[in-house]
């Protein structure tokens, strides 16, 4: 934890190149965040009035779609991004986006780089945010919620389930991913748990060999994927009974602030 | 004794992939089980079907084009199939069979460009335009489909992708079905050229002396092999180095007669990709490995040491 917590300010340190130092005693003005879970955090801390730009995926708190999106991010649009004339740029860490970071440098913008792939990352990542925007109490306090999520024992799994992220070929969610804390948390237990990665392909039989009880599928559509009518899904027996768990994405696919209400709604709907 | 042997190997691959899997299904309980009915049998069957069309496909556009390098995928294909899973995908034509039929038609429609560019001299389908015209077909589809999944909105089309590298994960019954209707005609349709492919490896002119339709046969052999690879690639995928390696093998052993060598090359490809989806299936479980892979580790090794062998001959 510690570790972690000095890796994010090394990268904090890091991502601070002497054209952006002459901003660094003051809280950032104009941020432009790259992440949904980031816009969510901002918001949460009481940073939401300062944010001058989006990604096309942040579409919470209602609030974000009133602020300019700068397109996917993914890649970021520098030229979109510059335009919106930020002091601070709050990016995921991922390839990719450490060549954008570096080119927004370039031209004077300050950024930051921020691991958010689990739980865990939650807390620091909302502490860095509070100190860049001033907002260090308010973090705080959100931190130490997020903090206690995430290192709370999980409860003795009563369901089992897959995440079935696409169908052909099967990809499912395995150890690595925030997904599978999120299953873990609500009192199921992930049947690719034994998978290190964060997702991976895997065969068919399987999924049918290990017998989840629940399919569950990320989806804003709130429908049941094309596949269950596949013939070969249908020697899934979940697949045959028509146990699928339609996720949001907004509310599942993303660590953040609702993490916790994510793992609430997840255990009322095992529990049907 | 060549044939008893590549049946004999065919058939060990079948039944291997029929009780291997990372699944644990009991001996006893083979039979009966759900998993080896509804899952493996259709699976394995399905990769020979696919890997024989393949191989088969391959071998027909090899003596078509005179080019060695000729793969079924060469001529536009894939790039078309893509185009079609990724319009699929990015438009939510929804239904169990939205995807495998866009990839079809997807390819018929590329394999229809470059045959319209094969004639662009004249009558005569010349192989060097095909060639061309399949490159150009399949660069052109693949940028549009780059653009597309650039600009469109869905994340989930990064998975397309990695649906156009190739796989069985979609088998069923359904599907070896549909494939056991469509590909004997096409399959018959080369079969039944194998004389005059025979005489079109001496040069376009001889053959035409020695009695060949050489116009019709381009054209047969050449919509043939292409209808059979779109199938495949609607069922599968792109499956790369089957169509272009065993081939060659069923060549350097069976020799350059296409009576023996097409059904050669439906055997050898089928049991090629059967023993590659086990492997595909087994070696890292519960992960799987996309079968192009498996295809490509183990083909190119076995050609390169036929190769050697041909060459020292």
């Amino acid at each position: 934890m510690v570790l972690r917590r000095l890796l994010v300010v090394l990268l904090v340190l890091a991502a601070c190149h002497p054209p952006a130092r002459r901003h660094e005693a003051s809280s950032a003005r104009r941020i432009v965040s790259l992440l949904p879970s980031f816009t969510e955090i901002l918001f949460d801390i009481g940073a939401g009035d300062r944010l001058v730009g989006r990604t096309t995926w942040c579409d919470y708190p209602p609030a974000a779609l009133a602020i300019p999106s700068v397109g996917d991010g993914m890649p970021p649009n520098i030229e979109a991004v510059a335009a919106r004339n930020p002091d601070l740029v709050v990016l995921y860490n991922s390839g990719p986006n450490v060549a954008a970071a570096r080119q927004l440098q370039r031209i004077g913008i300050r950024t930051v780089l921020l691991d958010l792939n689990r739980l865990e990352d939650l807390a620091p990542a909302t502490r860095a945010l509070g100190h860049l925007t001033g907002q260090d109490d308010q973090a705080e306090s959100l931190a130490v919620v997020l903090d206690s999520l995430a290192g709370r024992p999980p409860p003795d799994a009563t369901t089992s389930l897959v995440f079935v992220v696409w169908d052909n070929p099967p990809i499912v969610i395995g150890r690595g991913s925030y997904l599978d804390q999120l299953a873990r948390l609500a009192g199921a237990r992930n049947v690719f748990h034994d998978v290190a990665q964060p997702s991976s392909q895997v065969s068919l039989e399987t999924i049918a060999a290990r017998d989840p009880h629940w399919i569950a599928v990320l989806s804003d559509s709130g429908v049941t994927p094309a596949f269950a009518r596949r013939r070969e899904w249908r020697a899934v027996r979940a697949v045959r009974e028509g146990h699928f768990l339609v996720l949001p994405g907004s509310l599942f696919g993303r660590p953040g602030p609702r993490s916790g209400t994510a793992v609430q709604q997840l255990r009322g709907l095992l529990a049907r | 004794m060549k044939w008893v042997l590549l049946c004999a190997i065919a058939l060990l691959a079948l039944v291997a992939s029929v009780i291997l899997g990372p699944a644990a299904v009991p001996f006893g309980q083979l039979l009966h089980s759900d998993i080896v009915w509804n899952l493996r049998a259709p699976r394995a069957i399905l990769a020979f079907l696919v890997g024989g069309s393949l191989g088969v496909a391959g071998a027909g556009l090899q003596a078509l084009v005179r080019n060695p390098l000729a793969d079924p995928f060469l001529l536009g294909l894939s790039g078309g199939a893509g185009l079609g899973a990724v319009l699929a995908i990015a438009l939510h034509w929804s239904g169990p069979w939205a995807l495998p039929l866009a990839a079809f038609v997807g390819a018929v429609v590329a394999l229809g460009l470059v045959y319209r560019l094969g004639l662009i001299g004249g009558a005569a389908l010349d192989p060097r335009i095909l060639l061309l015209g399949g490159v150009a077909i399949g660069a052109f589809a693949a940028a549009i489909t780059t653009a597309i999944v650039s600009l469109a909105d869905a994340a989930e089309l990064r998975n397309a992708f990695l649906w156009l590298w190739g796989g069985l994960s979609s088998a069923s019954w359904d599907a070896v079905l549909v494939v056991a209707l469509y590909a004997p005609l096409p399959l018959a349709v080369l079969f039944a050229a194998s004389r005059p492919l025979d005489l079109l490896a001496l040069g376009e002119e001889p053959a035409g002396y020695l009695g060949a339709d050489v116009e019709a046969v381009k054209r047969r052999v050449y919509l043939a092999a292409s209808l059979l690879t779109a199938a495949a690639v609607a069922v599968s995928g792109v499956i790369g180095f089957v169509g272009l390696v065993v081939p060659h093998v069923a060549r350097l052993t069976w020799g350059h007669r296409h009576r023996a060598l097409l059904p050669a090359a439906f055997i050898g490809g089928g049991a090629l990709l059967a023993i590659a989806d086990t492997l595909a299936r087994t070696v890292v479980a519960p992960r799987e490995l996309p079968v192009g892979v498996v295809t490509a580790l183990i083909g190119v090794p076995v050609f390169a040491l036929l190769l050697r062998r041909w060459t020292i001959a």
